[in-house]
């Protein structure tokens, strides 16, 4: 949502006092912020107690966390997977969007429909899918058989490749509609001046657009790589032991091993990370541009 | 010429783009009709068997109720708490407005599995574990932001001025707002209810938590059958999501059209 330019009207509800006026947006607030303290804050704080007095209060599960190889390992599979998900979903996602800002009317609506069909479809399905495709009697692998191409069935599932061609299916959507609004907000007209100066459609683009259209592109990154820290459902699914990532861990450790302490100590690790990523977004993009929040 | 080349690449690597996108789609779809007994793609002939074993399966049966439950339960939370903080967050002048936008929509930046365990942790203490209504006053957190975002964005292009001529002509200025802007914004509220739903019914580390013992919601289900089975009941399962998502999809496109019919 932009910050509106216009003057502000006057709140119609005018307190009877103006040294009351704090009293109704107070009201109308306080129960949602009193339902997200209580239902999703205090759950988080006590996260990170757990994690912290299991026996009295210690780091140990912190030290037994960062001295851990394996859980080093996963962190840097979590970091990297996230990472070159995020780098391909802003690729393909790049000219989804340039094209939706481009095109009008009926061509904008199809491919929008196109785009968040997939967004409305649940993301355990999605992986499903590609389980499917890419199994040894899959579509992949019989027409490529079929054409000659290969003798034996290649092994396409269980590796980096299938976990990160599922992930970036399902972080297509969101990324391709965060770019499409930061796109909106370029001034067309700018384009339109580099063309009449002389400039060819190419160089309007790569000089003018393109300049332009990168802060959405970095802020559409770090939204779409926080998201990516988190998955589970997908490396769990698609992916071998290799890929496992830092949810799945967690996941391993709260409700197989049932050690809660360390799963906790996990998680605030990964609450940390995510929360300083999203803070950083927010100071510069602003969390209500998403989900939805269409700017007219 | 090089224009035309350029537009010509452009198209094509949009085409493809969207073929990626919508492909595993028509997959699961597809095999969910399927007359065959395993999960190949193109199936081998149509059949509705698979959706008749859901429908005869009082195990999905009952799954595809709590969904229902939980789904409309947090919703309906979702726009009773969001609706209100919407009217304060666009009409008043608050103090740090910009923190207490960000709190309400951190849920959904949050990862799945730290919500998930953090609220498992608080709710095993409070007896909320196993329950429909612990499941959905977590998911109401999750879903509130789409209802302030959606919200919002109506109320911004909502007409004050109607609700200030109502006033002006002596309603109460509660009254007004009940009677003129509730209707007008009415839209928004119902897709950001709508998300909510659908981000409650496809919600699976906080559902696994909470509810992954007895009466488990239909996207646990279908992860545990995603896991351990090969037939096409995930398939057709996922399907009825699927369909779910297109009904609630296409209403929110015919409820705004409508609006805009209204405004018009």
């Amino acid at each position: 949502m932009t910050a509106l330019v216009e003057p502000r009207a006057a709140p119609l509800l005018r307190p009877a006092r103006p040294s009351q006026a704090w009293l109704l947006p107070t009201m109308l607030l306080l129960p949602s912020l009193a339902w997200i303290t209580f239902f999703f804050l205090a759950p988080l704080i006590l996260m990170c107690w757990r994690s912290l007095a299991s026996e009295g209060f210690s780091l140990e599960t912190y030290s037994v966390l960062f001295t851990s190889p394996l859980f080093t390992k996963v962190m840097i599979t979590t970091v990297k997977t996230a990472g070159i998900a995020t780098v391909f979903a802003l690729l393909l996602a790049y000219p989804l969007a340039y094209v939706l800002t481009i095109s009008g009317g009926k061509m904008r609506a199809l491919i929008l429909v196109f785009v968040l069909i997939p967004y409305w479809v649940d993301i355990i399905v999605r992986s499903f899918s590609w389980l499917i495709l890419l199994g040894d009697n899959g579509m992949v692998n019989k027409a490529l058989m079929g054409l000659g191409i290969i003798g034996m069935p290649l092994q396409l599932l269980y590796n980096p490749f299938s976990v990160l061609l599922a992930m970036v299916q399902i972080l297509l959507p969101l990324t391709t509609v965060t770019l499409f609004g930061a796109m909106l907000r370029i001034d067309r007209t700018l384009i339109t001046a580099a063309k009449i100066h002389g400039a060819s459609g190419w160089q309007a683009f790569r000089t003018v657009f393109f300049p332009l259209s990168l802060p959405g592109v970095y802020g559409a990154g770090l939204l779409v790589f926080v998201l990516a820290l988190g998955f589970y459902v997908t490396p769990a699914l698609l992916g071998s032991p290799r890929e496992t990532m830092i949810a799945q861990t967690i996941m391993v450790e709260a409700s197989q091993l049932l050690d809660w302490p360390q799963a906790s100590a996990a998680g605030a690790v990964l609450l940390i990370i995510t929360t300083s990523i999203a803070a950083l977004y927010n100071r510069y993009f602003s969390l209500d541009r998403l989900w939805g929040g269409s700017d007219n | 010429m090089s224009t035309i080349a350029g537009r010509l690449g452009l198209g094509a690597a949009v085409l493809a783009v969207l073929v990626y996108l919508i492909f595993p789609v028509i997959v699961v779809v597809a095999i969910s009709f399927s007359s065959g007994n395993f999960l190949v793609f193109p199936p081998p002939g149509f059949s509705l068997r698979w959706y008749e074993s859901i429908a005869g399966d009082p195990e999905w049966v009952s799954a595809l109720w709590v969904t229902l439950k939980v789904g409309s339960l947090s919703a309906l939370i979702a726009v009773l708490l969001g609706v209100p903080a919407a009217f304060a967050l666009v009409r008043h002048v608050i103090p740090a407005k910009a923190l207490l936008n960000a709190l309400i929509l951190c849920a959904l930046v949050t990862p799945p599995i730290v919500t998930a365990l953090s609220t498992y942790l608080f709710f095993v203490p409070l007896g909320l574990v196993n329950t429909v209504v612990g499941l959905a006053c977590a998911h109401a957190v999750s879903g509130m932001p789409f209802v302030v975002i959606n919200t919002s964005a109506s109320l911004r292009s909502a007409d004050v001025n109607l609700e200030r001529a109502a006033v002006i002509h002596g309603a109460h200025p509660l009254w007004a707002v009940l009677r003129i802007t509730l209707p007008i914004i009415s839209p928004g509220i119902v897709i950001g209810a709508i998300f909510a739903f659908v981000h409650s019914a496809h919600e699976l580390l906080v559902a696994t938590f909470v509810l992954g013992g007895v009466g488990k919601p239909v996207a646990v289900k279908i992860w545990s059958g995603v896991q351990a089975t090969s037939d096409p009941t995930i398939a057709a399962a996922s399907a009825i999501l699927i369909g779910l998502a297109i009904f609630t999809f296409a209403s929110a496109a015919a409820t705004q059209s409508l609006a805009k019919r209204r405004t018009a």
